[in-house]
């Protein structure tokens, strides 16, 4: 009675000369989430394509209800009743939410669209999602939690049989995560089966029955998720043991004394009297939810924002900087949060990107701009941070995400910054990768630099930091050392400001 | 572990050939200047008389003007701006030249002048952009009126004759070098020579790609962005300027509508090079290219006995032409690109 609803047999594609698949097997049965999980390159994205019929695989099977069906185009595997909320949104952000929850299927009144008719269709489905926004405001007024809940409900109203999420929580907050998963739950209970693409391991392991693991475009393996670890997964995702994931502390290298980074009642924005110290040698992590403040924080340390009140000391001696210019100038320097907006050029090569803070932003020296040393920069870094490219002249928007971040951390070693902010480094990049930067950042603080480390990610934070500042609605809340820090009273303290002892009842 | 043995394979095997293979590649001018040579050809087939070098060069000396207005468009466009008031620049420095030439100033000095207040009108251009934190196109869609009106207050709406016409300085710029190359090409050459080096071999012209390909990025590695656009934006005022003088000393006089519709030629001319409107990039040949296609175009048609006002029609169809070209290189460009890159999830 449990024939699965959709399965894939052997399914095989390759882009030109790389395999994306190879070989890959599925078997999702009715009414349970079934998580799949891999690094970036693992053959996911294209599964979900194919499944949507945004690409047709080389070879393979996918069977639905048993019977062997052809994807050719999106329309019909929407017509077979598969939905999917993919991970970049695909909303407009200037129309209103009604208007985005019906594009193309907007329902007609005596040949006008009516507008009353999407209320009432979306009244009780924007509902459950708990999300209580203006349905007439531009989506781009909304928060990405909200948004991806309305690109969410957008899929859910055309009921699929088969809903695909591809890390629907990547910008989703805790609350919203408990939400989004309440209404899975919710939606399993109605009898829906899903697909679940992640590769937060802890949301997979809170939400899915059964998950499958995927590596070089082949599913490696498929278990319940009863009886199934962490550890477990992460090896069949890496083909490695997970404790090399963060390296130990490496010894400091000698080379005079401490350095300081005092930050005195910093107050601006949503920040309240924001107050700590830094020093070199130690990597201090910042947790907080979205709206908490961590960001605002980090660009007012490197002259992005300025701060209504109270200043700073850095190692120079001097005081917040007033501009990016000076703090590159000073040596600060800031790895921003999104990457491709804000941390590099795709359009130019990894050469150039890497000159940008030594060519752009630095004083003195010849005013000529010297391709040579440009390039000699370029292979510095790609051969310090291993950067996978085919040249330094690729352009950066051919490589892969975790390759980017490492031009975006590399164009700043090469002026030897003091003081370094990681604004979520680690987002959207491979284990592979990441694992490089981890080691990366740990030589960083044994250089005796200052490093600041902000995350999304508990583990990361647990496994890299000696301490961990938690904001919370711009106020600094606490702070955890980081070898007694447990998971729990972690997340207790993101989410409620508090540290559980307070409320010890409340916990348990 | 497959990933990261992988990686440190390929880093080392970036090796010194591998480089040298994809780093060779035509000069991103070639498509422009095959197709002006092309052109050229068509009509010197046609009509043989329109490869005379008296007429060539005379070709060449019409494109002085506007070109070296195009050749400072170029990091405009490079900066993803656009200056719409450069026209009027052109005209304003050369009346105030003019009338310091009437005044009585040596004309050399007078040209110093010019290319000086040229220099100020971009400050100007260029404080409202970084203050008002406007898209230049916008300020100059004011300053182009502005400048305008200023100018006809300054010569009372009538044409400027400097005195004594038969000075140093008008008898070299007017000149044409063994009868004739003249004088004002070869320093439309020598200017397009430079403003080349200083976009792809000097820091400021880094400052100006890095800043146009991604101005959020440019101003969180550092790089002060208001600075680098009032540099660029008094370059441009500048080079407004030495073009207005030098047209002062080449015709010997300043009419006050002259200049008033160079902008859109401009533009176009820098398109046809090949730079494109997205910015963080360009080509300063590629503009001096496309000025001189512009040019041909015009003096083909006379050529073919076509009526003048043709040209403009021709000249919009050549811009369209040469932006679908480019946009079919780049198509294929990013076609090989994207079957080379490793495929990302």
């Amino acid at each position: 009675m449990t024939a699965p609803l959709i399965s894939v047999r052997d399914l095989r594609k390759r882009y030109g000369g790389v395999t994306a698949l190879d070989g890959l097997n599925l078997d999702v049965a009715r009414g349970t989430i079934h998580a799949v999980v891999g690094e970036n390159g693992a053959g996911k994205s294209t599964l979900l394509k194919i499944l949507a019929g945004v690409v047709r695989p080389d070879a393979g099977q996918i069977l639905l209800d048993g019977r062997s069906v052809a994807m050719d185009s999106p329309a019909a595997a929407r017509r077979r009743g598969i939905g999917i909320v993919y991970q970049e949104l695909s909303l407009f952000p200037q129309r209103s939410v009604l208007a985005n929850l019906f594009v193309n299927r907007e329902p007609l009144r005596g040949g006008l669209v009516s507008t009353r008719t999407m209320r009432e269709m979306s009244e009780e489905i924007l509902d459950r999602l708990g999300l209580r926004v203006d349905i007439g405001a531009p989506v781009s007024r909304l928060s990405i939690g909200e948004q991806q809940l309305v690109e969410l409900a957008r899929v859910l109203l055309q009921e699929p049989k088969l809903l695909i999420l591809d890390e629907p929580n990547s910008a989703l907050n805790k609350q919203e995560t408990d939400r989004l998963f309440a209404v899975l739950r919710q939606l399993r209970g109605h009898g829906v089966t899903m697909i679940y693409v992640s590769h937060r391991l802890e949301e997979v392991f809170a939400i899915s029955d059964r998950v499958t693991v995927a590596r070089n475009g082949k599913d490696v393996m498929t278990r319940d998720r009863k009886g199934l670890t962490i550890p477990e997964v992460i090896d069949a995702m890496i083909g490695a043991h997970p404790e090399t994931l963060f390296p130990p502390p490496l010894p400091p290298e000698r080379n005079g004394e401490t350095e300081e980074l005092k930050v005195l009642d910093v107050s601006g924005g949503e920040l309240e009297h924001i107050r700590f110290a830094a020093r070199s040698g130690e990597i201090v992590g910042f947790a907080g939810l979205e709206g908490a403040g961590v960001p605002r924080l980090f660009n007012i340390l490197f002259g992005v924002a300025k701060a209504k009140s109270g200043g700073a000391v850095y190692p120079d001696g001097g005081g917040l900087p007033r501009s990016t210019t000076e703090a590159a100038r000073r040596g600060v320097c800031l790895v921003p949060g999104d990457r491709k907006r804000n941390g590099l050029m795709l359009d130019q090569s990894v050469l150039f990107n890497i000159s940008q803070v030594a060519v752009g932003a630095m004083r003195g020296g010849s005013p000529l701009f010297s391709k040579a040393e440009a390039r000699i920069r370029a292979l510095r870094q790609i051969a310090q941070l291993r950067i996978k490219t085919r040249s330094p002249d690729a352009l950066v928007n051919h490589l892969s995400g975790g390759n980017q971040q490492k031009v975006v951390v590399g164009k700043w070693l090469e002026i030897a910054p003091k003081v370094i902010l990681l604004d979520d480094p680690t987002r959207g990049v491979d284990i592979g990768a990441k694992r490089e930067l981890y080691d990366l950042i740990r030589a960083m603080s044994a250089e005796g630099r200052i490093v600041l480390f902000s995350s999304t990610e508990l583990p990361e934070l647990i496994g890299l930091c000696d301490r961990i500042l938690v904001l919370y609605r711009g106020r600094l809340v606490g702070e955890v050392a980081g070898r007694d820090v447990d998971n729990r009273m972690l997340l207790h303290l993101i989410n409620t400001g508090e540290t559980p002892n307070q409320h010890a009842g409340a916990l348990s | 572990m497959t990933q990261v043995d992988r990686s440190s394979r390929d880093a080392a095997a970036s090796s010194p050939a591998g480089r040298a293979a994809s780093s060779w590649r035509l000069p991103e001018e070639t498509g422009v200047l095959v197709a002006l040579i092309v052109m050229i050809a068509v009509i010197g087939f046609a009509k043989p008389r329109f490869l005379n070098p008296i007429n060539l060069f005379t070709v060449l000396g019409n494109t002085t003007f506007q070109g070296m207005l195009a050749l400072g468009m170029v990091y405009l466009l490079a900066i993803r701006e656009i200056d719409l008031s450069v026209g009027w620049m052109f005209n304003f420095s050369a009346v105030v030249a003019a009338l310091l030439m009437v005044a009585g100033l040596d004309p050399w000095l007078a040209m110093l002048c010019g290319v000086a207040f040229g220099a100020l009108l971009g400050f100007v251009n260029g404080l409202l952009v970084i203050t008002l934190r406007l898209p230049t196109i916008i300020v100059t869609l004011g300053t182009f009126s502005m400048f305008e009106g200023l100018s006809l207050v300054t010569n009372n709406g009538r044409p400027i004759n400097p005195p004594d016409p038969t000075g140093s300085y008008f008898t070299l710029i007017s000149a044409k070098l063994f009868g004739v190359l003249p004088v004002v090409a070869i320093v439309f050459f020598a200017l397009a020579f430079l403003l080349h080096i200083l976009l792809h071999w000097t820091r400021f012209g880094y400052r100006v790609q890095a800043v146009g390909s991604n101005p959020e990025a440019a101003m969180l590695a550092g790089i002060p962005n208001s600075l680098v656009r009032l540099q660029t934006l008094v370059l441009m005022g500048a080079i407004s300027g030495l073009s207005g003088s030098l047209y002062v000393g080449f015709r010997g006089a300043i009419d006050p509508q002259e200049g008033s519709d160079f902008v859109l030629t401009v533009v176009a001319a820098v398109i046809i090079g090949g730079t494109p409107l997205s910015g963080g990039f360009g080509t300063v040949w590629g503009a001096m290219i496309g000025m001189l296609i512009i040019q041909v175009i015009a003096s083909g048609i006379i050529f073919f006995g076509i009526d003048a006002t043709w040209s403009t029609f021709v000249t919009g169809a050549v811009i369209i032409v040469a932006v679908v070209l480019d946009q079919l290189v780049r198509y294929q460009r990013q076609r090989r690109a994207n079957a080379q890159r490793r495929w990302d999830g």
